[in-house]
């Protein structure tokens, strides 16, 4: 009997020592598929640079249907990859949804077009048929629209606008003039699918003037309080920031941990190191340090969001919708090196 | 003296909940009103408990006590009670569910007995209603954030803010893409079905071709049907027949086989042709199976084009509205298109079970026993 109660009591104390020192769960929520344009995440987590910050990583692919700002609301991710348009419709609609981290500086969104539809520069468009992703991406279509004064219901002076599905087909299949792409994703898709780069002409956002802030880190606001918990975010922005600058510098290498890590089968390697390095420019083609914030950026974004004055995307200026404090945090674990 | 333990639950919580606090709000003693209300509920439970009444009189006055009680609780949730620490409403509100289930079961008995439509049509939307303040009750009270559930107040606000919009929706799902579908979809099923039965050889084929080709999943059909059909309408028109085809064509198939014996040898007998007795004898006869699976449809064919809509459409359409709102977080915009869809289908199911009604008439199903 004795015995018994020694042996348990040991038992018991190895296992309180085990989870004294078990590490921090954090569970991250993408916006898409795991793919390229979150290599950072899979780079770190592959590399052990989580592991050396005492973290327990969970890293959840996303999907067509799976809203980050609705996993992060019912409590299903510590930590999401997000828009800022999306987040910050959000934050107005009732979950506090704080940027702590930016990681892509420049914006991908581009609208593709054939050539043959006569297409030449924004003012042709109207009469045309566009291809426009919803469920948080339309957001700086509009803005644009709203900009040229081109009405989307589809008159004779506006554009008719199809919902477009996460695929390039309605431009393969001649059902839309012109479609959104992604320059890391569905531009590459296009490419694939057999369409010359000359038959093509392609608008970038950013080009227009109405590109918007995409890829970058949010948390609840209300939890980023806990000191203990804005502690574990800050060393989890700085293992990441690794895994994107170790991704940066050996893209094939991050294509096959990405590769590895999708579990779906469904990505190639062609396409994934046109993604990798098309992710790479947005992120260093900027003078800001990678994972920072620049508050002018983030003001653009607000005023672009705000003059779409047909289809509000936010009605007023966001409070403490970002903060710097991870940021600083995260960079006394880890600092990127020193801008080229 | 009978032992209804229903309403000794409702009088006993409800005295009960007087004793609890009622969290930021103080207490029953600070709010009078709601005092006078719910004493008025406490009454009527016991004066119901201890002298039973006739069915509409208990019917009434548990209705009449349910609502002081319902109001009462409701103004103070207005007047700021909630969470947890408003023990009080809580334990209130399960007092009152039973004053409630009383109150609605006597009205059941009393329909039935007096076999009255209205208190038939009544007894059902009050249980309606009593989710609906359930409904109100508990996101509010527990501050459930509304991008996972919002009250009713705040779907009904956004229905009347977006009923210009929801009503090109409902045009371009029902009257454009699901009623072309369903009468092409029903309309083929049965003139496949009427071929069957001319042309037995053909069963062994057809049949099962229909059976794999309605197991085929919408979600997997809606994409193939939209690079085929385009964007609009024609595509969720192609999905709703693919989805209402097979449950016509067996339910023809079954009700062409349904004329009995006697009545079949009797047209045999006055020497009708196959068109004659088809068209007297058998369809009339199977009409009840092809209304069967005509309010099925109705059913499928709001899905597939609500579906349909999810994989590509121009931007109009519940469909479309469901997915983008949840996209914009607009949670209360779903629940309103959620809203407008459940009516559409209701209203044409109805529509078909009234027409159902008036033209099979002598199935023995329609007799009030």
């Amino acid at each position: 009997m004795r015995k018994i109660l020694i042996s348990t009591a040991v038992a018991g104390g190895v296992l309180a020592a085990a989870t004294a020192q078990a590490a921090d769960k954090v569970t991250i929520q993408l916006k898409w598929v795991a793919d390229a344009q979150f290599a950072g995440y899979f780079v770190a987590k592959d590399k052990g640079f989580y592991k050396e910050a005492n973290l327990d990583v969970t890293i959840k692919p996303g999907g067509p249907d799976v809203a980050p700002e609705q996993v992060i609301a019912a409590g299903g991710a510590d930590v999401v990859v997000d828009w800022l348009p999306a987040a910050l419709a959000a934050r107005e609609k009732g979950v506090p949804l704080v940027n702590i981290s930016q990681t892509f500086q420049r914006s991908g969104l581009e609208l593709t077009c054939l050539k043959s539809s006569g297409i030449k520069s924004p003012k042709d468009f109207p009469g045309h048929t566009l291809g426009v992703w919803f469920a948080g991406n339309e957001y700086p279509f509009l803005s644009w629209m709203a900009k040229l004064n081109i009405p989307t219901d589809g008159g004779p002076k506006g554009v008719k606008v199809l919902k477009q599905g996460f695929n390039v087909d309605p431009l393969l299949q001649h059902q839309a003039d012109c479609i959104s792409t992604m320059t890391y994703n569905e531009y590459w898709q296009i490419i694939e699918a057999g369409v010359k780069p000359e038959d093509l002409i392609v608008f970038k956002y950013s080009d227009e003037g109405v590109a918007t802030l995409e890829d970058s880190l949010y948390a609840i606001g209300d939890k980023l309080k806990d000191a203990a918990f804005s502690a574990k975010l800050a060393r989890f922005v700085a293992a990441s920031d690794r895994g994107w600058e170790y991704a940066i510098q050996h893209p094939d290498e991050a294509v096959k941990i990405v590769l590895d890590n999708d579990t779906t089968g469904a990505q190639t390697e062609v396409h994934q190191k046109h993604m990798m390095a098309e992710v790479a420019k947005l992120i260093t083609d900027s003078k800001n340090p990678l994972g920072y914030l620049n508050p002018a950026d983030f003001d653009r974004t607000v005023s672009i969001l705000l003059s779409s004055k047909s289809t509000p995307v936010i009605t007023k200026k966001p409070e403490g919708a970002w903060t710097h404090a991870v940021y600083e945090e995260s960079k006394k674990t880890w600092t990127p090196p020193a801008a080229k | 003296m009978r032992h209804d333990r229903v309403l000794a639950t409702a009088a006993l919580t409800a005295i009960a909940a007087l004793a609890l606090p009622l969290g930021d709000t103080g207490s029953w003693q600070d709010h009078p009103p709601e005092l006078a209300l719910w004493s008025a509920m406490i009454a009527i439970a016991l004066f119901s408990f201890f002298r039973p009444a006739a069915m509409a009189m208990m019917a009434g006055l548990c209705l009449v006590g349910a609502l002081a009680g319902a109001v009462a609780l409701y103004l103070l949730l207005q007047d700021g009670a909630r969470g947890d620490a408003a023990i009080g409403l809580w334990i209130g509100l399960i007092g009152l569910a039973a004053l409630v289930w009383r109150a609605l079961e006597r009205g059941a008995a009393l329909g039935a007995e007096t076999r009255s439509t209205p208190v038939n049509l009544a007894v059902p939307a009050a249980f309606g209603i009593w989710l609906l303040y359930l409904w109100q009750m508990l996101t509010i009270g527990f501050g459930v954030p509304s991008v996972l559930l919002p009250p009713p107040t705040q779907i009904a606000t956004s229905l009347a803010a977006s009923a210009h919009v929801l009503g090109e929706d409902f045009v371009q799902t029902f009257v454009k893409s699901m009623i072309p579908g369903y009468v092409i979809g029903c309309g083929a099923g049965f003139l496949v079905g009427v071929l069957i039965d001319r042309v037995p050889f053909l069963q062994r084929g057809l049949l099962p071709v229909g059976n794999l080709v309605s197991a085929l999943p919408i979600v997997g059909i809606a994409p193939i049907m939209v690079m085929w059909f385009g964007f609009d309408w024609q595509s969720k028109a192609a999905v709703v027949v693919v989805m209402t085809f097979f449950p016509m064509l067996v339910n023809t198939i079954a009700g062409l086989g349904a004329l009995s014996r006697m009545e079949g040898d009797l047209m045999r007998t006055y020497a009708a042709s196959y068109g004659q007795t088809l068209r007297l004898a058998r369809l009339p006869a199977a009409l009840p199976f092809i209304f069967n699976a005509l309010k099925l449809n109705s059913t499928l064919a709001l899905i597939g084009a609500i579906v349909a809509e999810f994989f590509g459409t121009p931007i109009v359409g519940l469909g479309f509205r469901i997915s983008t709102s949840v996209g914009r977080m607009d949670i209360a915009l779903v629940w309103a298109t959620i809203t407008v869809a459940a009516l559409t289908g209701s209203a044409a199911y109805g529509a078909i079970a009234l027409l159902e009604r008036s033209l099979t008439f002598w199935h023995p199903s329609f007799r009030r026993v």
